[in-house]
Protein backbone atom coordinates (compact mmCIF):
# COMPACT_ATOMS: atom_id res chain seq x y z
CA UNK A 1 0.00 0.00 0.00
CA UNK A 2 1.17 3.47 -1.18
CA UNK A 3 2.24 6.01 2.32
CA UNK A 4 -0.50 8.39 2.61
CA UNK A 5 0.67 11.72 1.10
CA UNK A 6 1.90 14.49 4.22
CA UNK A 7 -0.76 16.60 3.00
CA UNK A 8 -4.28 16.18 1.32
CA UNK A 9 -6.39 18.57 0.41
CA UNK A 10 -10.47 18.21 -1.00
CA UNK A 11 -12.20 20.44 -2.59
CA UNK A 12 -11.17 23.75 -0.64
CA UNK A 13 -13.12 26.66 -1.04
CA UNK A 14 -12.44 30.15 0.60
CA UNK A 15 -14.62 33.51 0.09
CA UNK A 16 -13.80 36.83 1.08
CA UNK A 17 -16.48 39.07 1.31
CA UNK A 18 -18.35 37.17 -1.89
CA UNK A 19 -14.92 37.02 -3.76
CA UNK A 20 -13.98 33.64 -4.25
CA UNK A 21 -10.41 33.30 -3.29
CA UNK A 22 -9.90 29.21 -3.34
CA UNK A 23 -12.87 27.71 -6.03
CA UNK A 24 -12.31 23.92 -5.16
CA UNK A 25 -8.83 23.29 -4.78
CA UNK A 26 -7.66 19.53 -5.02
CA UNK A 27 -3.71 19.65 -3.44
CA UNK A 28 -1.63 16.98 -1.93
CA UNK A 29 2.24 16.64 -1.21
CA UNK A 30 3.99 13.60 -1.08
CA UNK A 31 6.59 13.02 2.20
CA UNK A 32 9.91 14.33 1.14
CA UNK A 33 8.08 16.25 -1.86
CA UNK A 34 9.20 20.05 -3.37
CA UNK A 35 6.28 21.76 -4.74
CA UNK A 36 6.91 24.83 -5.79
CA UNK A 37 3.25 27.00 -6.58
CA UNK A 38 2.84 29.30 -9.11
CA UNK A 39 0.66 31.82 -10.87
CA UNK A 40 -0.73 35.42 -10.57
CA UNK A 41 -0.65 37.74 -8.10
CA UNK A 42 -4.60 37.38 -6.44
CA UNK A 43 -4.90 34.01 -7.77
CA UNK A 44 -5.01 32.41 -4.47
CA UNK A 45 -1.35 31.05 -3.58
CA UNK A 46 -1.14 32.32 -0.05
CA UNK A 47 -4.48 31.56 0.96
CA UNK A 48 -3.46 28.08 -0.08
CA UNK A 49 -1.01 27.97 1.59
CA UNK A 50 -2.44 29.56 4.77
CA UNK A 51 -5.16 27.31 4.65
CA UNK A 52 -2.68 24.26 5.33
CA UNK A 53 -1.81 25.54 8.86
CA UNK A 54 -4.60 26.84 9.80
CA UNK A 55 -4.07 30.38 9.51
CA UNK A 56 -7.20 30.64 7.46
CA UNK A 57 -10.43 28.62 7.85
CA UNK A 58 -11.92 27.07 4.31
CA UNK A 59 -15.71 27.73 4.21
CA UNK A 60 -15.50 24.23 2.11
CA UNK A 61 -13.40 21.04 1.99
CA UNK A 62 -11.38 18.69 3.44
CA UNK A 63 -7.86 18.73 4.40
CA UNK A 64 -5.95 15.89 6.31
CA UNK A 65 -2.51 15.49 7.14
CA UNK A 66 -0.22 12.32 7.59
CA UNK A 67 -3.77 11.19 6.50
CA UNK A 68 -5.70 12.44 9.47
CA UNK A 69 -8.66 14.63 8.47
CA UNK A 70 -8.48 17.83 10.67
CA UNK A 71 -11.02 19.99 11.94
CA UNK A 72 -10.48 22.73 10.38
CA UNK A 73 -12.66 24.98 12.71
CA UNK A 74 -10.66 23.85 15.67
CA UNK A 75 -7.78 26.06 16.42
CA UNK A 76 -6.46 24.14 19.21
CA UNK A 77 -6.30 20.71 16.81
CA UNK A 78 -4.34 23.21 14.43
CA UNK A 79 -1.95 24.87 17.35
CA UNK A 80 -0.82 21.43 17.83
CA UNK A 81 -0.29 20.78 14.10
CA UNK A 82 1.65 23.98 13.51
CA UNK A 83 4.24 22.42 15.61
CA UNK A 84 4.34 19.87 13.00
CA UNK A 85 4.24 22.07 9.66
CA UNK A 86 6.97 25.49 9.66
CA UNK A 87 6.08 28.52 8.03
CA UNK A 88 8.18 31.22 6.51
CA UNK A 89 6.64 34.31 5.20
CA UNK A 90 7.37 37.56 3.00
CA UNK A 91 7.78 39.93 5.05
CA UNK A 92 10.36 37.36 7.82
CA UNK A 93 8.75 39.22 10.84
CA UNK A 94 11.46 37.94 13.35
CA UNK A 95 10.49 39.36 16.92
CA UNK A 96 12.52 42.67 17.27
CA UNK A 97 12.78 42.71 21.00
CA UNK A 98 14.61 39.31 21.09
CA UNK A 99 17.87 38.18 20.24
CA UNK A 100 18.23 35.52 17.08
CA UNK A 101 18.96 33.16 19.41
CA UNK A 102 15.36 33.89 21.74
CA UNK A 103 14.09 34.32 18.46
CA UNK A 104 14.98 30.52 17.73
CA UNK A 105 14.64 28.87 21.25
CA UNK A 106 11.34 30.69 21.93
CA UNK A 107 8.75 28.25 20.45
CA UNK A 108 10.60 25.03 20.80
CA UNK A 109 10.83 26.07 24.46
CA UNK A 110 7.26 27.26 25.10
CA UNK A 111 5.90 24.08 23.67
CA UNK A 112 7.35 21.46 25.14
CA UNK A 113 9.52 20.07 22.08
CA UNK A 114 12.74 21.14 23.85
CA UNK A 115 14.64 22.25 27.45
CA UNK A 116 16.16 25.22 27.17
CA UNK A 117 19.70 23.53 26.88
CA UNK A 118 18.24 21.39 24.31
CA UNK A 119 16.69 24.19 22.36
CA UNK A 120 19.68 26.89 22.51
CA UNK A 121 22.35 23.78 21.22
CA UNK A 122 19.44 23.31 18.47
CA UNK A 123 19.58 27.03 17.62
CA UNK A 124 23.17 27.22 17.31
CA UNK A 125 23.39 24.39 15.14
CA UNK A 126 20.77 25.56 12.85
CA UNK A 127 22.47 29.04 12.96
CA UNK A 128 25.39 27.44 11.73
CA UNK A 129 23.26 25.92 9.09
CA UNK A 130 22.23 29.38 7.62
CA UNK A 131 25.61 30.45 7.83
CA UNK A 132 25.16 33.28 10.33
CA UNK A 133 26.86 31.18 13.55
CA UNK A 134 28.56 34.81 14.81
CA UNK A 135 24.94 36.44 14.85
CA UNK A 136 23.20 34.62 17.90
CA UNK A 137 23.12 37.60 20.34
CA UNK A 138 22.50 40.39 17.73
CA UNK A 139 18.70 41.82 17.42
CA UNK A 140 16.60 41.32 14.07
CA UNK A 141 17.48 44.96 13.34
CA UNK A 142 21.11 44.82 13.26
CA UNK A 143 20.47 42.23 10.12
CA UNK A 144 20.35 42.39 6.38
CA UNK A 145 16.62 41.48 4.87
CA UNK A 146 18.77 37.82 3.88
CA UNK A 147 19.89 37.11 6.95
CA UNK A 148 16.52 37.77 8.75
CA UNK A 149 14.87 35.60 6.29
CA UNK A 150 17.87 32.97 7.10
CA UNK A 151 17.34 33.16 10.74
CA UNK A 152 13.59 33.03 10.41
CA UNK A 153 13.95 30.00 8.73
CA UNK A 154 16.02 28.79 11.10
CA UNK A 155 13.79 29.88 13.68
CA UNK A 156 10.93 27.60 11.73
CA UNK A 157 13.37 24.46 11.46
CA UNK A 158 14.05 24.35 15.00
CA UNK A 159 10.29 23.14 15.57
CA UNK A 160 11.85 19.78 13.83
CA UNK A 161 8.77 20.29 11.23
CA UNK A 162 7.86 17.27 8.93
CA UNK A 163 7.10 19.91 6.03
CA UNK A 164 8.02 23.56 5.88
CA UNK A 165 5.36 26.25 4.58
CA UNK A 166 7.07 29.22 2.19
CA UNK A 167 4.83 32.24 0.87
CA UNK A 168 7.10 34.20 -1.43
CA UNK A 169 10.44 33.97 0.67
CA UNK A 170 12.02 35.88 -1.29
CA UNK A 171 9.79 38.88 -2.84
CA UNK A 172 10.68 41.36 -0.19
CA UNK A 173 14.15 40.64 -0.40
CA UNK A 174 17.44 42.60 -2.40
CA UNK A 175 18.49 41.53 -5.30
CA UNK A 176 21.66 40.93 -3.63
CA UNK A 177 20.72 38.71 -0.73
CA UNK A 178 18.03 36.90 -2.65
CA UNK A 179 20.48 34.37 -4.05
CA UNK A 180 21.39 33.42 -0.08
CA UNK A 181 18.16 32.68 0.90
CA UNK A 182 17.85 30.21 -2.71
CA UNK A 183 20.85 28.34 -1.75
CA UNK A 184 19.62 27.91 1.21
CA UNK A 185 15.78 26.13 0.44
CA UNK A 186 17.93 24.43 -2.16
CA UNK A 187 19.71 22.69 0.63
CA UNK A 188 16.79 21.78 2.62
CA UNK A 189 15.51 20.04 -0.60
CA UNK A 190 18.67 18.10 -1.24
CA UNK A 191 18.22 16.74 2.20
CA UNK A 192 15.11 15.72 1.84
CA UNK A 193 12.22 18.03 3.43
CA UNK A 194 8.91 18.15 2.79
CA UNK A 195 8.49 21.87 1.34
CA UNK A 196 5.42 23.76 -0.22
CA UNK A 197 6.82 26.78 -1.83
CA UNK A 198 5.29 29.43 -3.39
CA UNK A 199 7.88 31.56 -5.21
CA UNK A 200 7.92 33.61 -8.42
CA UNK A 201 11.90 32.39 -8.80
CA UNK A 202 11.11 30.00 -11.96
CA UNK A 203 14.51 29.24 -12.56
CA UNK A 204 14.79 28.07 -8.94
CA UNK A 205 11.67 26.51 -9.24
CA UNK A 206 12.82 24.74 -12.50
CA UNK A 207 15.62 23.04 -9.99
CA UNK A 208 14.68 21.91 -7.07
CA UNK A 209 10.55 21.41 -7.90
CA UNK A 210 9.69 18.13 -7.92
CA UNK A 211 6.24 19.37 -9.40
CA UNK A 212 4.89 22.43 -10.20
CA UNK A 213 1.59 23.78 -9.12
CA UNK A 214 -0.03 26.61 -11.71
CA UNK A 215 -3.07 28.09 -9.64
CA UNK A 216 -5.56 30.64 -11.13
CA UNK A 217 -8.43 32.35 -9.95
CA UNK A 218 -8.58 30.36 -7.01
CA UNK A 219 -8.36 26.71 -9.28
CA UNK A 220 -5.06 24.49 -9.95
CA UNK A 221 -5.35 24.91 -13.77
CA UNK A 222 -2.16 22.56 -14.19
CA UNK A 223 0.15 20.11 -12.26
CA UNK A 224 3.29 18.47 -13.30
CA UNK A 225 7.52 18.23 -13.14
CA UNK A 226 8.67 20.93 -14.08
CA UNK A 227 10.15 20.22 -17.34
CA UNK A 228 6.80 18.98 -18.58
CA UNK A 229 5.30 22.73 -17.44
CA UNK A 230 7.87 24.82 -18.27
CA UNK A 231 8.73 23.35 -21.83
CA UNK A 232 5.30 22.17 -22.80
CA UNK A 233 2.59 23.01 -20.74
CA UNK A 234 -1.02 21.35 -21.74
CA UNK A 235 -3.15 24.68 -20.96
CA UNK A 236 -3.43 27.76 -22.54
CA UNK A 237 -4.08 29.55 -19.38
CA UNK A 238 -0.58 28.41 -17.82
CA UNK A 239 1.23 29.19 -21.17
CA UNK A 240 0.08 33.09 -21.32
CA UNK A 241 1.38 32.83 -17.38
CA UNK A 242 4.59 31.94 -18.45
CA UNK A 243 4.85 33.63 -21.45
CA UNK A 244 4.41 36.80 -19.65
CA UNK A 245 6.70 36.03 -16.58
CA UNK A 246 9.63 34.07 -18.44
CA UNK B 1 12.15 83.17 52.84
CA UNK B 2 12.20 83.05 56.83
CA UNK B 3 8.05 82.72 56.64
CA UNK B 4 8.67 79.32 54.52
CA UNK B 5 11.58 77.65 56.99
CA UNK B 6 9.21 78.81 59.80
CA UNK B 7 7.15 76.45 58.42
CA UNK B 8 9.24 73.63 57.23
CA UNK B 9 7.67 70.86 59.07
CA UNK B 10 4.19 71.76 58.14
CA UNK B 11 5.32 71.78 54.47
CA UNK B 12 6.87 68.52 54.82
CA UNK B 13 3.49 67.22 56.72
CA UNK B 14 2.03 68.27 53.10
CA UNK B 15 4.71 66.85 50.46
CA UNK B 16 4.37 63.47 52.44
CA UNK B 17 0.34 63.41 52.30
CA UNK B 18 0.96 64.47 48.60
CA UNK B 19 3.56 62.16 47.84
CA UNK B 20 1.71 59.42 49.53
CA UNK B 21 -1.30 60.07 47.19
CA UNK B 22 0.58 60.22 44.07
CA UNK B 23 2.35 56.99 44.13
CA UNK B 24 -0.51 55.45 45.89
CA UNK B 25 -2.84 56.84 42.91
CA UNK B 26 0.21 56.23 39.86
CA UNK B 27 0.24 52.40 41.27
CA UNK B 28 -3.64 51.84 41.54
CA UNK B 29 -3.47 54.20 38.18
CA UNK B 30 -1.28 51.79 36.48
CA UNK B 31 -3.06 48.27 37.63
CA UNK B 32 -6.54 49.62 36.53
CA UNK B 33 -4.89 50.86 33.45
CA UNK B 34 -2.90 47.33 32.40
CA UNK B 35 -6.16 45.46 33.08
CA UNK B 36 -8.68 47.45 31.49
CA UNK B 37 -6.28 48.32 28.56
CA UNK B 38 -5.79 44.55 28.46
CA UNK B 39 -9.54 43.66 28.13
CA UNK B 40 -10.43 46.46 25.68
CA UNK B 41 -8.21 44.24 23.35
CA UNK B 42 -9.44 40.91 24.36
CA UNK B 43 -11.75 38.75 21.78
CA UNK B 44 -14.69 39.19 22.92
CA UNK B 45 -17.22 41.40 22.53
CA UNK B 46 -18.29 42.02 25.71
CA UNK B 47 -15.41 42.13 27.36
CA UNK B 48 -13.99 44.98 25.10
CA UNK B 49 -17.44 46.51 25.73
CA UNK B 50 -16.81 46.47 29.39
CA UNK B 51 -13.74 48.38 28.65
CA UNK B 52 -14.94 50.88 26.44
CA UNK B 53 -17.95 52.35 28.71
CA UNK B 54 -15.43 51.98 31.94
CA UNK B 55 -12.87 54.63 29.61
CA UNK B 56 -15.51 56.47 28.12
CA UNK B 57 -17.43 57.12 31.52
CA UNK B 58 -14.21 58.56 33.40
CA UNK B 59 -12.30 60.09 30.68
CA UNK B 60 -15.43 62.60 29.95
CA UNK B 61 -16.37 63.19 33.61
CA UNK B 62 -14.15 65.80 34.64
CA UNK B 63 -11.82 64.53 37.57
CA UNK B 64 -13.18 67.53 39.99
CA UNK B 65 -17.13 65.65 39.92
CA UNK B 66 -15.86 62.65 40.22
CA UNK B 67 -14.02 63.13 42.83
CA UNK B 68 -17.31 64.82 44.70
CA UNK B 69 -19.50 62.37 43.76
CA UNK B 70 -16.82 59.70 45.32
CA UNK B 71 -16.76 61.58 48.03
CA UNK B 72 -20.29 62.80 49.40
CA UNK B 73 -22.00 59.79 47.06
CA UNK B 74 -20.42 56.90 49.27
CA UNK B 75 -21.71 58.09 52.90
CA UNK B 76 -25.39 57.20 50.81
CA UNK B 77 -24.44 53.73 49.79
CA UNK B 78 -23.39 53.39 53.73
CA UNK B 79 -19.60 53.54 53.01
CA UNK B 80 -18.36 56.76 54.77
CA UNK B 81 -14.74 57.58 52.85
CA UNK B 82 -12.40 59.69 54.38
CA UNK B 83 -10.86 62.21 52.23
CA UNK B 84 -8.12 60.67 51.45
CA UNK B 85 -9.53 57.49 50.08
CA UNK B 86 -12.13 59.62 48.26
CA UNK B 87 -9.47 61.30 46.60
CA UNK B 88 -7.37 58.13 46.09
CA UNK B 89 -10.56 56.34 44.58
CA UNK B 90 -11.79 58.94 42.11
CA UNK B 91 -7.72 59.23 40.99
CA UNK B 92 -7.53 55.88 40.01
CA UNK B 93 -11.07 55.99 38.10
CA UNK B 94 -9.93 58.65 36.04
CA UNK B 95 -5.70 57.70 35.74
CA UNK B 96 -6.82 54.30 34.98
CA UNK B 97 -9.40 55.33 32.06
CA UNK B 98 -7.30 57.37 30.83
CA UNK B 99 -3.94 54.93 30.94
CA UNK B 100 -6.30 51.75 29.76
CA UNK B 101 -6.32 54.29 26.96
CA UNK B 102 -2.62 54.78 26.06
CA UNK B 103 -2.15 50.63 26.78
CA UNK B 104 -4.80 50.24 24.08
CA UNK B 105 -2.56 52.22 21.64
CA UNK B 106 0.20 50.22 22.28
CA UNK B 107 -1.15 46.88 22.51
CA UNK B 108 -2.60 47.93 18.92
CA UNK B 109 0.63 49.54 17.48
CA UNK B 110 2.35 45.71 17.37
CA UNK B 111 2.13 45.04 13.82
CA UNK B 112 -0.38 42.43 12.92
CA UNK B 113 2.16 40.14 10.97
CA UNK B 114 4.06 39.58 14.90
CA UNK B 115 1.00 37.78 15.70
CA UNK B 116 0.72 36.03 12.62
CA UNK B 117 4.23 34.10 12.93
CA UNK B 118 4.03 33.55 16.62
CA UNK B 119 1.22 31.73 15.66
CA UNK B 120 2.52 29.93 12.81
CA UNK B 121 4.95 28.94 15.72
CA UNK B 122 1.99 27.20 17.34
CA UNK B 123 2.78 29.17 20.06
CA UNK B 124 -0.74 29.70 22.53
CA UNK B 125 -2.68 33.17 22.81
CA UNK B 126 -1.46 33.79 26.28
CA UNK B 127 2.04 33.16 25.62
CA UNK B 128 2.00 35.18 22.45
CA UNK B 129 0.77 38.11 24.60
CA UNK B 130 2.88 37.42 27.11
CA UNK B 131 6.66 37.14 24.64
CA UNK B 132 5.37 38.87 21.55
CA UNK B 133 3.13 41.42 21.89
CA UNK B 134 3.16 42.83 25.55
CA UNK B 135 6.98 43.45 25.67
CA UNK B 136 6.95 45.40 21.77
CA UNK B 137 4.07 47.28 22.83
CA UNK B 138 5.43 48.78 26.42
CA UNK B 139 8.59 51.15 24.56
CA UNK B 140 5.74 53.27 22.78
CA UNK B 141 3.41 53.46 26.33
CA UNK B 142 6.28 54.74 28.19
CA UNK B 143 5.85 58.40 26.82
CA UNK B 144 3.00 59.22 27.16
CA UNK B 145 2.72 57.24 30.69
CA UNK B 146 4.82 59.77 31.73
CA UNK B 147 2.33 62.29 31.01
CA UNK B 148 -0.31 60.84 32.41
CA UNK B 149 1.72 60.46 35.87
CA UNK B 150 2.45 63.85 35.44
CA UNK B 151 -0.88 64.88 35.10
CA UNK B 152 -1.90 62.35 38.05
CA UNK B 153 0.44 64.36 40.28
CA UNK B 154 -0.60 67.61 39.27
CA UNK B 155 -4.08 66.62 40.14
CA UNK B 156 -4.01 65.47 43.15
CA UNK B 157 -3.68 68.95 44.01
CA UNK B 158 -7.89 68.39 43.37
CA UNK B 159 -7.85 66.67 46.68
CA UNK B 160 -7.33 69.82 49.07
CA UNK B 161 -11.03 70.05 47.47
CA UNK B 162 -12.49 67.91 49.86
CA UNK B 163 -10.60 68.53 52.40
CA UNK B 164 -7.15 66.61 52.25
CA UNK B 165 -4.91 67.93 53.90
CA UNK B 166 -1.72 67.83 50.71
CA UNK B 167 0.81 69.95 49.86
CA UNK B 168 -1.37 72.53 48.15
CA UNK B 169 -3.70 72.71 50.89
CA UNK B 170 -1.22 73.50 53.31
CA UNK B 171 0.23 76.40 51.01
CA UNK B 172 -3.53 77.50 50.91
CA UNK B 173 -3.65 77.34 54.62
CA UNK B 174 -0.07 79.25 55.66
CA UNK B 175 -1.16 81.84 53.05
CA UNK B 176 -4.53 82.50 54.73
CA UNK B 177 -3.20 82.51 58.19
CA UNK B 178 -0.13 84.61 57.50
CA UNK B 179 -2.43 87.24 55.80
CA UNK B 180 -4.93 87.28 58.94
CA UNK B 181 -2.14 87.22 61.59
CA UNK B 182 0.60 89.59 59.91
CA UNK B 183 -1.74 91.95 57.64
CA UNK B 184 0.08 91.41 54.35
CA UNK B 185 0.02 87.77 51.92
CA UNK B 186 2.49 85.91 51.58
CA UNK B 187 0.87 84.53 48.18
CA UNK B 188 3.37 84.91 46.24
CA UNK B 189 6.12 83.83 47.73
CA UNK B 190 3.96 80.57 48.71
CA UNK B 191 2.82 79.52 45.93
CA UNK B 192 5.78 79.82 43.48
CA UNK B 193 7.78 77.59 46.07
CA UNK B 194 4.65 75.02 45.77
CA UNK B 195 4.73 75.65 42.05
CA UNK B 196 8.47 74.61 42.12
CA UNK B 197 8.26 71.63 43.82
CA UNK B 198 5.71 70.13 41.72
CA UNK B 199 7.75 70.68 38.52
CA UNK B 200 10.72 68.87 40.51
CA UNK B 201 8.40 66.35 40.98
CA UNK B 202 7.51 66.05 37.42
CA UNK B 203 10.63 66.73 35.93
CA UNK B 204 11.87 63.90 37.74
CA UNK B 205 9.07 61.91 36.73
CA UNK B 206 10.11 63.10 33.09
CA UNK B 207 13.83 62.20 33.32
CA UNK B 208 13.00 58.64 34.99
CA UNK B 209 10.63 57.81 31.94
CA UNK B 210 13.37 58.99 29.25
CA UNK B 211 16.17 56.73 31.02
CA UNK B 212 13.32 53.82 31.49
CA UNK B 213 13.03 54.28 27.24
CA UNK B 214 16.71 54.23 26.87
CA UNK B 215 17.23 50.94 28.18
CA UNK B 216 14.34 49.80 26.54
CA UNK B 217 15.43 50.78 23.22
CA UNK B 218 19.04 49.25 24.18
CA UNK B 219 17.55 45.94 25.00
CA UNK B 220 16.39 45.77 21.43
CA UNK B 221 13.48 47.95 21.30
CA UNK B 222 11.83 49.34 18.13
CA UNK B 223 9.83 52.85 18.64
CA UNK B 224 6.66 52.58 16.96
CA UNK B 225 4.24 55.22 16.84
CA UNK B 226 1.07 54.83 19.25
CA UNK B 227 -1.82 56.38 18.16
CA UNK B 228 -3.44 57.51 21.14
CA UNK B 229 -5.29 61.06 21.61
CA UNK B 230 -3.25 62.78 24.49
CA UNK B 231 -4.65 63.14 27.79
CA UNK B 232 -6.59 65.62 28.27
CA UNK B 233 -5.35 67.95 31.32
CA UNK B 234 -7.63 67.79 34.40
N1 LIG C 1 -7.76 38.59 4.37
C1 LIG C 1 -8.34 38.85 3.18
N2 LIG C 1 -9.43 39.66 3.13
C2 LIG C 1 -10.04 39.94 1.96
N3 LIG C 1 -9.64 39.46 0.79
C3 LIG C 1 -8.57 38.65 0.77
C4 LIG C 1 -7.88 38.32 1.97
N4 LIG C 1 -6.85 37.49 1.63
C5 LIG C 1 -6.92 37.32 0.30
N5 LIG C 1 -7.94 38.01 -0.23
C6 LIG C 1 -8.33 38.04 -1.65
O1 LIG C 1 -8.31 36.71 -2.12
C7 LIG C 1 -7.71 36.65 -3.40
C8 LIG C 1 -6.50 35.73 -3.38
O2 LIG C 1 -5.48 36.34 -2.61
P1 LIG C 1 -4.09 35.64 -2.27
O3 LIG C 1 -4.37 34.26 -1.80
O4 LIG C 1 -3.36 36.53 -1.36
O5 LIG C 1 -3.40 35.60 -3.69
P2 LIG C 1 -1.88 35.44 -4.07
O6 LIG C 1 -1.12 35.00 -2.86
O7 LIG C 1 -1.85 34.43 -5.15
O8 LIG C 1 -1.41 36.76 -4.56
C9 LIG C 1 -7.39 38.07 -3.79
O9 LIG C 1 -8.47 38.55 -4.58
C10 LIG C 1 -7.33 38.80 -2.49
O10 LIG C 1 -7.72 40.14 -2.65
MG1 LIG D 1 0.49 36.00 -1.86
Amino acid sequence: MAEDPLIRVRGLVKSFQGVRALDGVDFEVARGEVVVVIGQSGSGKSTLIRCLNGLVEPDDGEILVGGTAVDTHSQREWRLLRQRIGMVFQDYSLFPHLTVLRNITLAPIRTGRASPAEAEALARELLARVLLPEKADAYPGELSGGQQQRVAIARALAMRPEVMLFDEPTSALDPETIQEVLDLMRSLARDGMTMVIVSHEMGFAREVADRVVFIDRGRVVETGPPVAIFRDAREERTRAFLAKIL
Amino acid sequence: MQLLLDNAHVFLGGIIQTFQLAVATLACATVVAVLIGVTSVLPFAWARLVALCYVEIFRDIPLLVTMLFVYFGAPLLGVPLSPYWAALISLTLWGGANGAEIVRGGINAVPRHQTVSAVALGLKRWEIFRYIVLPQALLPIVPPFTGLFSNLVQATTLASLVGVTEFFRIGNIIVERTTIQEGHSPAFLVYGFVLLTYFVICSLLTGLSRRLERSLQNRGGRVVRVAVKPTESV
